[in-house]
């Protein structure tokens, strides 16, 4: 099931699973996970990554109810389908084009902590320079687009840049992220179509949370699935378990290489579930009942993964009590550096807008300052 | 589309130049500027074996090939969307929009993703890209194929917008706006890009972005215009000559950014100033340059500027040569100021 030669079946009526929610092995008997460049090391690397983006997750949204932050966008529950991404990717290498709920696969990709709060704060620390709200952060070291709020608005993007590395030759392939609600833009349709026609190297990872803040699937398409649309685009679409780190990194490095060797585009639907609002600014108890969450909640990605690991023998409390230890002081340590670096100066307002600054800005900027 | 008319080429005393029309000025600009320049990549619809509907990429598919002078899809976003994407990567891509008119299912793109970029980023990213649309009227379109949607690119900060009116000017305008490392729109008059011909520079001629050209001097009275209505204006000025009305004729040329300087000064010697657009009147452009005016040199003037536009109307089929500035609406403009 998960050998190359054979691939996985696009368009299947249940998710690709292949970790149960007891931990146990669902994927085919025979498969070695040394040889699918899963070893031991590697498949810690996912826990640790699913749980950092878990603990900044809970410590941001602390910070915001304190006042310390204006806004986040909680991503618990969804930490399998980003993490398996960011692996099946060449960090630096490949493109990312993500949504504003991505900090796990934007920290997976190696985002470092005090660029991810000090974007979120606004603060010096931010190298965008402040121009955003939190959640919203792009990186030129890792080929990161900058995020944008548009829904969908970085898909027709994200086909462009692809189409720029086949012109450009060096096996590169993009991948672009977002959730359920972008799938009905008339420029996810747009992109997708582009993509289609041109071959572009090119995954477009769709995080299906339900929800587009309290519109649930059904109102949002007829469609079964987000995944079946890509027939019509004439690519393969792939539904995953995206609370299955295993599914949903293979999956995602299926695709990404069928991208690299000029084969052509694909779809990934990713099913996952957020566990707290659309945003801070949300009420989600007025569109969703809590037993649902809760019915959710076990089959956490986290939980269910480190039984997996923990059956193999890789994992234990006492690594459990020390990779938190470590993990909260790196997120201790990048949010306070994050808030120390200060406040950015008025006159930043005024850069930026072009290489470089016209007359008639630069009098404003004067108007303000003085 | 009628065939594209054969050039003559001769030599000049700057340097080599063919006599053009507009389209094929900006044709052999874009040519050109992909043989410079590997990274100038083309995006459109029926830009490839067509040509372009109104001939601006001819020939330059079979010259260049599918992967830098790419068909799209039916789709503005796609278009304005995977140009900036080209950019982001490195590419210096020329869009095409076919109308105007048809750039609105990419505004969003160029509004939220073009136009943001370099500011979202803290200059991180930035979308060297150029967008082409043939702009405006009088070529019996009605409202879908006649619009001058100039006002709305110039009140979104991050773009810069460029207007010419003459085919020397087309090709040095487009060619700088290809070199900018900012995203330039450049609007084509449309019923002009086969009506005037004239000497061409096949040189770098460049035409420096926001920067105006005096077409005619006076001292009675400034006529300024930009675009498919500079040749109504000029026209104004010819009969206000046979009268003994000097005016003194400024094609600006560039929108945003625009050559202030040049008008301020004029406005400030002359103390008459007529602004002709064929956008409509609210918000339009000229209602920009009239407030600057009025701001900065106030004490100079001997009359309020005075505007003479296109109508609050959505551009009309049946009369579409009354809905543009006519020399003679110019005339009575001209008339008020000078003996306000």
């Amino acid at each position: 099931m998960i050998r190359e030669s054979q691939g996985f079946q696009p368009f299947t009526d249940e998710p690709i699973r292949l970790v149960g929610d007891g931990g146990e092995w669902l994927g085919p008997a025979e498969v070695d996970l040394d040889r699918e460049n899963l070893g031991p090391e590697r498949l810690k690397g996912f826990y640790l990554d699913m749980l950092t983006g878990r603990l900044i997750d809970e410590r941001l949204g602390r910070l915001q109810r304190q006042g310390k932050t204006s806004f986040v966008a909680p991503s618990s529950g969804h930490e399998a389908a980003q993490v398996g991404m960011a692996h099946a990717l060449r960090k630096g290498h490949d493109w990312v084009f993500p949504y504003y709920r991505d900090v796990s696969l934007l920290l997976a990709l190696g985002m470092p902590v005090v660029e991810f709060a000090g974007q979120s704060f606004g603060t010096r620390a931010d190298t965008a320079r402040g121009r955003q709200m939190p959640y919203h952060p792009g990186s030129a070291e890792l080929n990161v687009f900058t995020v944008a709020s548009p829904i969908a608005s970085h898909i027709p993007p994200a086909v462009g840049t692809a189409l720029a590395m086949k012109l450009a030759g060096k096996s590169q392939v993009t991948l672009c992220s977002f959730g359920d609600g972008a799938t009905s833009e008339g420029d996810w349709h747009a992109g997708v179509n582009l993509a289609g026609a041109q071959g572009a190297p090119i995954v477009f990872a769709c995080q299906n949370n339900g929800y587009a803040i309290s519109v649930d699937l059904k109102k949002q398409t007829g469609s079964d699935n987000i995944a079946v649309k890509a027939h019509a685009y004439g690519m393969p679409g792939y539904l995953v378990d995206g609370m299955d780190v295993l599914a949903s990194y293979l999956v995602a490095r299926e695709a990404v290489e069928r991208a690299r060797e000029g084969v052509g585009p694909s779809i990934v639907e990713f099913v996952v579930y957020r566990y707290g609002g659309h945003s801070s600014a949300d009420d989600d108890g007025r569109y969703r009942p809590r037993q649902e969450v809760e019915l959710w909640r076990r089959r956490d990605p986290l939980d269910r993964y480190r039984r997996f690991l923990e059956r193999r023998g890789l994992w234990d409390d006492a690594a459990e009590e020390q990779a938190r230890a470590e993990i909260d002081a790196t997120l201790a340590d990048g949010i306070q550096r994050a808030l120390e670096a200060g406040p950015v100066p008025v006159e930043w307002m005024f850069e930026d807008v072009y290489a470089d600054m016209p007359s008639r800005l630069a009098k404003q900027r004067e108007e303000l300052i003085g | 589309m009628t065939a594209p008319e054969v050039t003559s080429e001769r030599s000049t005393a700057s340097g080599r130049a063919a006599v053009k029309t507009m389209a094929q000025a900006i044709a052999a600009t874009l040519d050109r500027e992909m043989s410079r320049d590997p990274n100038v990549v083309i995006i459109g619809e029926d830009v490839g074996k067509r040509g372009g509907v109104f001939l601006a990429t001819d020939k330059l598919f079979d010259k260049y090939g599918p992967d830098r002078v790419i068909d799209s899809p039916l789709s503005e976003a796609a278009i304005i969307g995977a140009a900036l994407g080209m950019a982001v990567y490195g590419l210096r891509p020329v869009a095409e929009i076919q109308f105007s008119d048809y750039v609105f299912p990419g505004f969003d793109q160029l509004v939220s993703q073009v136009a943001k970029i370099r500011y979202r980023s803290g200059g991180v990213f930035s979308a060297p890209l150029v967008v082409r649309m043939p702009a405006g009227g009088g070529v019996r379109g009605g409202h879908h194929h006649s619009q001058n949607p100039d006002a709305h690119f110039v009140h979104t900060a991050g773009l810069k917008v460029v207007y010419p009116s003459t085919p020397s000017d087309s090709a040095g305008l487009l060619r700088s706006a290809i070199r900018d490392d900012d995203p330039v729109i450049v609007m084509e008059p449309k019923r002009l890009y086969r009506s005037v011909k004239e000497e061409v520079p096949e040189d770098d001629h460049l035409v420096e972005i926001g920067r105006a050209a005096v077409r005619r001097e006076g001292e009675d009275v400034v006529l300024v215009s930009y675009g498919g209505s500079m040749a109504e204006t000029l026209k104004a000025a010819d009969a206000l000559a046979e009268q003994g009305v000097g005016a003194q004729v400024i094609d600006l040329r560039s929108l945003q950014p625009w050559d202030e300087e040049l008008v301020l000064q004029a406005a400030a010697r002359v103390g008459r100033v007529v602004l002709v657009s064929e956008s409509p009147r609210s918000a339009g452009f000229m209602s920009e340059v009239s407030a600057t005016i009025s701001e900065e040199v106030m004490d100079s003037l001997l009359a309020p500027p005075l505007r003479v536009t296109g109508f609050d109307t959505p551009y009309p089929y049946a009369q579409d040569r009354e809905y543009l500035p006519s020399p003679n609406r110019i005339l009575r403009a001209v008339e008020r100021a000078l003996t306000y």
